[in-house]
């Protein structure tokens, strides 16, 4: 019974891994609005930026951790966008062409910064034994705390903080795939990694944050 | 068979559904006889949600209207 009972979960905790919100908001509103600013219709264009300023600005702030830089990434993303508007041809849908034009803006100030990367070993992982069992056995579970309705301030300050701490490279990596639900490929590409070294990359940041809220519970 | 360590290696690419048959198989058998690493995947797994909830940012309307009329100034020059 009761392994009966673990298959089940681990089915169910499979089948809810979330699905990249990136293709959800791409709706016939874009194609129309687009087709209208292709043709020079600025109001049309105006309009575009309006459905999609908010995540390109939250994927600038995320990316660079600057007000400032986000104003101009945001500023700069539309801007380009609208100098290729021609050129697109919708074989991707706006608002993620949109904002890999964004997340390559971020890139590149990121690269201006000349950051130096941290080590990987500051990365927090779990601790196992010599056996590789898990050395301290979780607590609590808590993933049904991701479905509340109001999430805990103080949890998402923490979260905000681990998330600064990531190793550049890391960051980035988790940021694109997990926040903005970009793919493997897509990142791959614009960070000029291979895939598995996106999902090692991503594993760890994973890893690391998963660390983080686990301590913020357990210790409340 | 698997330990609690290989198990959570592969993590990424069992959720992912991209996990190879074998290794899956192995993991799938950790998975059954361990409750610790039930509660680790579970916890996994939320992880992103929680995470993407706690950053999402909006962009302040101050801002939006800044932004408007920086486009509007570029545009209208060409």
């Amino acid at each position: 019974m009761t392994t009966d009972r673990n298959v089940e979960t681990v089915r169910q905790a499979q089948s809810q891994m979330e699905t990249p919100p990136t293709a959800v908001l791409e709706p016939r509103q874009d194609q129309a609005l687009l087709t209208l600013a292709q043709g020079g219709d600025m109001a049309a264009f105006e309009s575009l930026v309006n459905l999609h300023q908010d995540r390109v600005y939250g994927l600038a702030l995320k990316m660079t951790r600057s007000d400032a830089d986000a104003a101009e990434i945001a500023q700069d993303t539309f801007l380009s966008a609208y100098q290729h508007l021609a050129e697109f041809r919708g074989e991707a849908a706006f608002g993620s062409w949109v904002h890999r034009i964004a997340a390559n803006h971020a890139l590149m100030r990121l690269r201006h910064r000349k950051v130096v990367a941290e080590a990987e070993g500051q990365l927090s992982d779990p601790e196992f034994t010599e056996r590789g069992s898990l050395a301290h056995y979780p607590q609590s579970d808590w993933s049904r705390r991701a479905d509340e309705k109001v999430l805990d301030q103080e949890l998402g300050e923490a979260i905000q903080q681990a998330t600064d701490k990531l190793p550049e490279g890391y960051r980035e990596v988790f940021l694109l795939k997990d926040a903005e639900g970009m793919s493997y490929e897509e990142i791959a590409q614009i960070m000029a990694l291979s895939v598995p070294a996106v999902k090692s990359r991503l594993h760890r940041a994973r890893l690391a944050l998963r660390e983080t809220i686990d301590a913020f519970y357990n210790e409340k | 068979m698997f330990n609690c360590k290989d198990s959570i290696d592969f993590l990424l690419e069992y959720l992912d559904g991209t996990l190879p048959e074998t290794e899956a198989r192995q993991l799938h058998e950790h998975l059954t006889g361990c409750f610790p690493c039930i509660d680790f995947l579970r916890t996994y797994r939320a992880t992103p949600k929680l995470c993407k909830r706690a950053l999402a940012k909006a962009m302040p309307e101050e801002l939006a209207q800044k932004l408007k009329g920086f486009l509007r100034a570029k545009l209208e020059k060409k």
